[in-house]
């Protein structure tokens, strides 16, 4: 595990990132296939490891694995599907099948909340705001100054809280005085806020916002990695499809466990899907590498 | 007809049912919480796009950023007690004094930037539905919802419930992938309790926060003659 986070994966295009978290995310959560969802697993938990410090990672992890046994547990209390009984509770069975698929569930819900993990570490808000601002430019100007009044209205918020302490009329003794001093306090922060944003149009207008011709910034650009990449992905992810729709990874586990299909057509969509879901541990493996050898050179 | 109402009727007309279809050929077992998802999110765009097309000033653009910034920060600010959080008694204020497009855009985006801190998932779609429909419907009642102290109430109670309720569904739908109503009501019980201090935060943050809201932002009008 490095110590120092490594970001190559995330440097690419926006565009790009957005192709492979919707497509994984999207895979991992409507495929019943076990190999496909251990894949996914495996790989935003690999993934997941370059991109976070040792003491979060672990916790992260007593939190999932309890989470991953409890869901587990849970279904076959709920579901008395399948035709392997193994003990019967209250009169209903408990099957091999329910507790099998219970599972195959907690395994698609712990990679699909690993992989939204790894997405909110990679697509940041700029990142966002820039794929979205060109189609909405008046939703993402909302959007942006609402992500930055945030920070400023706590700010504010203690400003407005000090200043009540030091009149002595806000009162912390219990919790119902301190809500009713705290929602003093946020009062006072709404009219504030909104005084200030006549202020902010007001300067918004004479800077000639709403004006014809305006250009939109990004430092995003679209480079030959990101083409590499986009058709890397684009491969992958057909042949992947491709094997949905043949049925090729069809699973199911009720009434009774099917047998796992594994032939050729079936390895090639396994395979592409497991490279996909170890893409980004394997760029960023690639770019730590490279990092050691440049340094050592020197 | 314009560009925006086609695009509108497109979406209720084909990219529904399609993805309906779609999701249930693709995805037999898993098909409910992918439609769900898809169905969630192009409920979305309609409303989107007519706020997007419309002429609006400046200034009612600010404050419906500063409306999302205020419910935002209102979950870091009254973070020390659970669940007790003035997010949706703030969209419902926006949706009564802004109109029912921003009432809407109020709910859904403070839904999306809660979730770039608090991590996204295949829940945000959902989130920005219900809390953006909460928004709409103060929108659409609040003529009367300004004169009316009772109703306010009553709607702060009941868009409580549906904001759990909704969320208990998708979390039914994510869990079976099917609709499994035993299920169903085990999550509605067991969230029981996170659901009364839902209700109660937006009683005590309506009763507080709607009447001062409406004279401010009435005076702001006055003062600058928006």
């Amino acid at each position: 595990m490095n110590s120092k986070v490594v970001n190559s994966f995330g440097t690419l295009h926006p565009f790009v990132l957005l192709i492979y978290f919707a497509g994984i995310i999207i895979t991992a959560m409507f495929s019943m296939n076990p190999v496909i969802l251990t894949f996914a697993l495996l790989g935003g938990v690999a993934f997941m490891v370059t991109q976070c410090s040792k003491n979060e990672f672990f916790s992260d992890l007593f939190f999932y694995i309890p989470m991953f046994l409890l869901i587990a547990i849970i279904n076959p209390l709920f579901s008395h599907k399948g035709v392997t009984p193994i003990f019967f509770m209250n009169g209903n069975p408990v099957t091999v099948e329910a507790i099998l698929y219970g599972v195959d569930i907690s395994l698609m819900l712990v990679s699909v909340i690993y992989w939204c993990k790894c997405y909110s570490k990679i697509m940041t808000v700029d990142k966002f705001l820039f794929l979205f601002g060109k189609a909405a430019k008046k939703l993402s100007l909302v959007l942006s100054m609402a992500i930055r009044f945030i920070p400023l209205f706590r700010d504010n918020f203690r400003e407005i809280r000090q200043v009540q302490m030091s009149l002595g009329l806000y009162n912390k003794k219990g919790i119902l005085n301190k809500l009713s001093s705290e929602l003093k306090v946020f009062s006072a922060l709404i009219t504030k806020a909104l005084e200030n944003s006549a202020d902010t149009s007001a300067s918004m207008r004479a800077r000639g916002y709403g004006l014809k011709g305006r250009s939109h910034f990004s430092l995003f650009k679209f480079r030959k990695r990101d083409l590499v990449f986009t058709v890397i992905l684009t491969i992958l992810f057909s042949v992947t499809i491709t094997g949905f729709c043949l049925g090729v990874t069809d699973f199911t586990f009720y009434p009774h466990l099917d047998s796992l299909r594994l032939d050729i057509v079936s390895g090639v969509v396994y395979i592409s899907f497991g490279i996909i879901a170890f893409l980004p541990f394997i760029t960023e493996i690639r770019e730590a590498i490279v990092w050691k050898l440049s340094v050592s050179k020197i | 007809m314009n560009k925006k109402s086609l695009i509108k009727l497109l979406i209720l007309l084909f990219a529904v049912p399609l993805t309906v279809i779609l999701g249930l050929i693709i995805f037999n077992d898993r098909g409910y919480s992918f439609v769900a998802i898809c169905v969630a999110g192009f409920s979305l765009i309609p409303i989107l796009l007519t706020f997007e097309k419309k002429e609006n000033n400046t200034t009612s653009l600010v404050i419906l950023s500063v409306m999302i910034a205020l419910s935002v920060a209102g979950r870091f600010i009254f973070a020390f007690v659970p669940f007790f959080k003035p997010v949706t008694a703030i969209v419902v204020i926006t949706g009564m004094y802004m109109g029912y497009e921003c009432g809407f855009i109020c709910g859904a985006f403070t839904a999306l930037i809660s979730n770039f801190m608090f991590g996204q998932g295949p829940w945000t779609p959902f989130q920005m539905f219900s809390w953006g429909l909460i928004g709409l419907g103060a929108g659409i009642l609040g003529k009367y919802m300004i004169k009316s102290r009772l109703l306010l109430l009553i709607y702060g109670i009941f868009s409580g419930v549906l904001f759990s309720l909704i969320m208990d569904v998708w979390s039914t739908m994510w869990l079976d992938g099917t609709f499994n109503i035993i299920r169903f009501y085990a999550n509605a019980i067991t969230a029981l309790p996170v659901t009364a201090v839902y209700v109660f935060s937006n009683v005590v943050f309506l009763l507080v926060l709607a009447k001062p809201f409406g004279k401010k932002i009435n005076r702001i009008k006055t003062k600058y003659g928006i």
